[in-house]
């Protein structure tokens, strides 16, 4: 099968922060399997695309959710014009092709759901198709990476300690100041000092989380401000629309970060 | 002059007044007024021509001829409504008034408000009128109208509550008179203001009102180690102006917090030199938080209004050059504000240290000094308003400042993130009577009577029998403590309340349970289909149940949280600065929060042993009782002594719980230490007796959980509840995060 559609092409714009590009090659010269760890748009996604075209693998991305059951990973019999045949999940298909397989989100998913990626992550890299009566080896090319955000579900949703400890993590945040002015100029398009006040302003909705928000803005969300100002928008209205609105609801979590953002500019 | 010669006692005072009078007066009118004047002696006696003679050009000089002599108009009907005092008493009080307001239209208007009150409310116009001036001091005359409206609305048809209202007795009237019907209230944006501070500085220190007292100095916000108080309004600001002053008022306290680097010492300094010595440091933070955060100069600036004109008095000056020194294009040709503007403009690399305010402060208070302008340090205020008065700035030694407001409820809790090195610990203002509620000093024991309430019998693992009725249980009062201080236990874990009540209402909306392989339901579970359309091509009877279902779950359980309160939780945990108790205490005040939340019905009891007779049982909050002030109040004044007899009270407990008609009931306790108690020697004997407590517990029904803060308790406590219902916090300080969390886990 050709897993054309999953290779990346063009390089995607990934700056890095620690060391984090050559951990993770070395992880994944022995395939081990890696857990990115971190709040919601700081980069997780981006970073193994940027893996992935780096080191010229395909990478299969399955975005988990509640509803997602082994099946859904796995494969499943269809009905088609033939009879009933077996359609590979995309988990299968990574392991078959030697493919990056990127479960994002995979709190998300039920702990029976799971459960399927044991058997890969450790030494045997097998995954048994039982409905099939299959037995697959991965390809040795295989590697398994999820991402993580141990945020407010963790304590009802959570990974099983058994799942958690086959895994090798990295850290991902919010980048610190001067590097994430870099990636929001570089991304929305604007220059560097509009792009620095970008970012004073995410500092600013960052100190609130626990204090009113969940999370405060992510870089993706000040990269969407940002590209609402290259268009012309000014920052006090790209602010509302990128951040403040979408962030909360509260009228006065609202006020206090657009008084906030006004202090700031 | 001849004017009135014919009335020989008012003529004295006529000529007394005379040349004010012809000032006051333009040159026609003088007769006008004259005339006024034989009326007013006609119809309503000598004595109240002679008050109006006296009072009516100062009237004049202020608001016009026009004014004082509608003042004379009106005097006759207020005379027939509300007597001649009243009458008096407009006279008297109608210059002040005049004054007060500075121009013709606002007396007439005031005018207008009293003879309105005269006709709805005659029996109050005297005390209306008397302290008409001091009502005028605080509101202009549409707020002075509000005032006295809403006071005769108070009392529609009581007159005896009128004349309460009127003359300031009623406390409502007095705080009336501090709020006009369009001021916002600090209580109205406290919210947003605190997330504002949160969300700038990562700041949150605790902010309260100032009280309402008859203080008569315009009001400003303050500060002091490291607590806030703001007025509860700010005169004259209605709407969203009221938001923006809150605002300003609030950054440049949290200005000062972040730069002012410690109170400075009074020293020799003279009061002109302390107020200019703030000013300059009021400056210094504005500029320095204006460098961090550009958007800070629009919120402030609209408020700084001094103009170069007008009288050079002492505040005025003060005034302009705060104004000089944060507005660029401010133009001020006065030496004095102009020096001061070139001295603290110099050298800008120095504002990051605070001995320039008190260089440049002490030299202008010595020139203000020398260029003898007044400067009352009692009535002086800080222009603008919504800068704080300055009193946290200055340590003033054991000197004891007035303060009007007391501090009552203070105590601070320092909260895991934002904790700034200068705040000291506050402790609590008010502790009469309280002792116990603080320290754990043991209260005598006669001192409480306690009700035995049940017998029990004890386990002896020596003898593998129950010893029948071998312990008493006896239960007592728990001693009560201030409710406020479960209120600020919960402030100082504000994240930790965010997060619990994020899961409270994540919980509550009871999660979907998605139920496969059922024979009914409204949607097709796809893996029991396929299997049912495999297994038919190959022949073989399908399973029927290919149905899945969502189901909601309700939470149907009661939990009783058993607290160890021995002597042992008086130890002190390093790392948190607290006590065992304490901790328990937040962890509780916590954990109540979300059972409360959640509405699962929920009891509180602690307990602690003196031998076997005697088995201390304390109800801090029942099964059917709401978690009220009173419970608060039992869960505040929680104190730890003698020793851990947990059998007994385990049985106890589990009696309780079996009452509980839900299909869960669950039994969660806090212990420290090992069971022991002064009359048995044996360590074994009470921790089998525990054991058996428990699986007698379990036998009914009754799920047993310990949390454990024993560092070495995994042996006895897995001993007494069993490996899986164990958990140990280990590092004590993270009880109350750990707790709620457990308690959602454990119901989930």
């Amino acid at each position: 099968m050709d897993l054309g559609d999953y290779r990346i092409d063009e390089e995607p714009y990934y700056r890095a922060i620690g060391d984090e590009v050559r951990l993770y090659e070395a992880a994944y010269a022995d395939r081990m399997p890696v857990m990115l760890k971190g709040p919601t748009g700081c980069g997780k996604t981006r970073f193994v695309e940027y893996m992935a075209w780096r080191l010229k693998k395909p990478l299969v991305t399955v975005a988990c959710h509640e509803d997602m059951t082994a099946s859904d990973l796995v494969g499943r019999f269809l009905l088609d014009a033939q009879g009933t045949v077996w359609h590979d999940g995309p988990l299968t298909i990574a392991v078959r092709h030697g493919a990056i397989c990127y479960l994002d989100e995979i709190v998300e998913a039920r702990q029976d759901t799971t459960v399927v990626i044991h058997p890969l992550t450790d030494d045997r890299r097998i995954l048994p198709l039982e409905k099939k009566g299959e037995l697959v080896h991965a390809h040795r090319d295989f590697q398994l990476v999820i991402s993580y955000n141990p945020g407010y579900q963790s304590v009802l949703k959570d990974l099983k300690e058994s799942t958690k400890q086959r895994f090798g993590a990295l850290d991902f945040g919010y980048p610190p100041a001067t590097i994430e002015a870099e990636i929001v100029a570089h991304e929305a398009g604007i220059d560097r000092a509009r792009a620095e006040q970008l970012v004073g302003i995410g500092q600013r909705s960052r100190n609130l989380k626990g204090h009113g928000l969940d999370e405060g803005a992510s870089t993706r969300m000040l990269i969407q401000a940002g590209r609402l100002m290259a268009r012309g928008v000014s920052i006090e209205a790209a602010c509302q629309v990128a951040l403040v609105l979408p962030i909360t609801d509260d009228e006065d979590i609202r006020g206090a970060l657009t008084a906030a953002i006004a202090a700031c500019v | 002059m001849d004017a009135l010669s014919d009335q020989p006692e008012l003529a004295g005072t006529l000529e007394l007044v005379w040349r004010q009078a012809c000032t006051s007066f333009p040159a026609g009118r003088v007769d006008e007024w004259i005339a006024a004047c034989r009326e007013v002696a006609q119809r309503l006696g000598s004595n109240a021509a002679l008050a109006f003679i006296r009072n009516s050009p100062s009237v004049a000089t202020v608001a016009g001829a026009d004014a004082a002599l509608a003042l004379a108009a009106a005097a006759p009907e207020i005379a027939a409504r509300c007597g001649a005092n009243a009458v008096q008493s407009l006279f008297n009080a109608a210059p002040l008034a005049a004054r007060r307001l500075a121009s013709a239209q606002g007396f007439a208007e005031w005018l207008r408000v009293i003879g309105i009150v005269a006709s709805k409310a005659p029996e109050s116009l005297t005390l209306l009128l008397d302290r008409s001036e001091r009502i005028l001091a605080k509101m202009d005359v549409r707020g002075f109208e509000s005032w006295a409206l809403g006071g005769i609305r108070t009392a529609e048809n009581d007159p005896e509550h009128r004349l309460k209202f009127f003359a300031l007795l009623d406390a409502k009237a007095v705080q009336a008179m501090e709020r006009d019907l369009d001021d916002v209230q600090f209580a109205d944006v406290e919210r947003e203001l605190k997330a504002y501070g949160v969300a700038l500085w990562r700041m949150a220190p605790p902010i309260r009102t100032l009280a309402a007292g008859a203080v008569d100095q315009p009001r400003r916000a303050t500060f002091d180690s490291g607590i806030i108080r703001v007025p509860e309004t700010f005169r004259g600001f209605g709407g969203e102006g009221a938001k923006a002053i809150f605002r300003a008022a609030l950054t440049h306290i949290l200005a000062h917090l972040q730069f002012t680097p410690g109170k400075f010492p009074i020293g020799s300094l003279k009061p002109v030199q302390i107020a200019l010595v703030s000013l300059i440091e009021d400056a210094r933070v504005e500029q320095l938080a204006m460098a961090r955060f550009p958007g800070l100069r629009r919120l402030w600036l609209p408020f700084h209004t001094a103009s170069a004109a007008g009288a050079v008095t002492a505040p005025a000056l003060m005034a302009r050059l705060s104004r000089a020194l944060i507005d660029r294009d401010y133009a001020d040709d006065n030496g004095w504000v102009r020096k001061g503007r070139e001295m603290f403009f110099a050298d800008p690399a120095r504002w990051p240290d605070a001995v320039m305010s008190r260089t440049i402060g002490s030299l202008l208070g010595n020139d203000l000094g020398q260029m003898r302008a007044q400067f009352n340090a009692k009535t002086y205020a800080v222009e603008p308003p919504y800068r704080d008065d300055n009193q946290g700035l200055w340590d003033y030694g054991d000197a004891a400042r007035s303060d009007g407001d007391t501090i009552y409820e203070s105590v601070r809790f320092e909260s895991e993130s934002d904790a700034t090195p200068d705040r000291d610990r506050e402790t609590e203002g008010d502790q009469a009577g309280n002792d116990s509620a603080n320290r754990a000093k043991p209260v005598e024991a006669d001192e409480e009577v306690g009700i035995p309430v049940a017998r029990y019998p004890e386990w002896d693992y020596l003898i593998a029998r129950e010893r029948i009725e071998w312990t008493t249980v006896v239960e007592y009062d728990p001693p009560e403590g201030q409710a406020q201080r479960i209120g600020a236990i919960l402030e100082g874990y504000p994240a930790l309340v965010h997060r619990i009540t994020a899961l409270v209402r994540a919980a509550k909306v009871s999660r979907p349970l998605r139920l496969k392989r059922q024979p009914e339901g409204d949607r097709l579970d796809l893996e029991a289909s396929i299997d049912a359309a495999i297994d038919r091509r190959l022949a073989l009877t399908p399973s029927p149940n290919v149905y899945a279902r969502l189901e909601r779950r309700f939470r149907d359980l009661s939990v009783l949280l058993l607290l160890d309160a021995s002597q042992s939780t008086n130890d002190v945990v390093k790392g948190a600065g607290k006590t065992v108790l304490e901790l328990e205490r937040d962890a509780t005040a916590l954990l109540a929060q979300a059972m409360d939340g959640l509405n699962d019905p929920f009891a509180i009891h602690a307990f602690c042993s003196e031998a076997r007779e005697n088995v201390h049982y304390y109800r801090i909050k029942d099964f059917h009782a709401p978690y009220g002030v009173g419970a608060r109040c039992r869960l505040a004044g929680l104190t730890g002594r003698f020793s851990t007899r947990m059998g007994a009270a385990l049985r106890h407990a589990g009696h309780e719980l079996a009452r509980q008609m839900s299909y869960r009931r669950l039994l969660l306790m806090i212990s420290d230490g090992e069971p022991s108690d002064i009359d048995i020697a044996d360590r074994r004997y009470l921790v089998e007796d525990a054991r058996r407590a428990v699986l007698g517990l379990r036998h009914i029904g009754i799920d047993v959980f310990c949390v454990g803060l024993d560092a070495g308790g995994d042996n006895y406590l897995t001993r007494i509840f069993g490996r899986s219902n164990v958990v140990q916090v280990d590092r004590v300080e993270k009880l109350p995060e750990k707790l709620s969390l457990l308690y959602f886990r454990l119901t989930a």
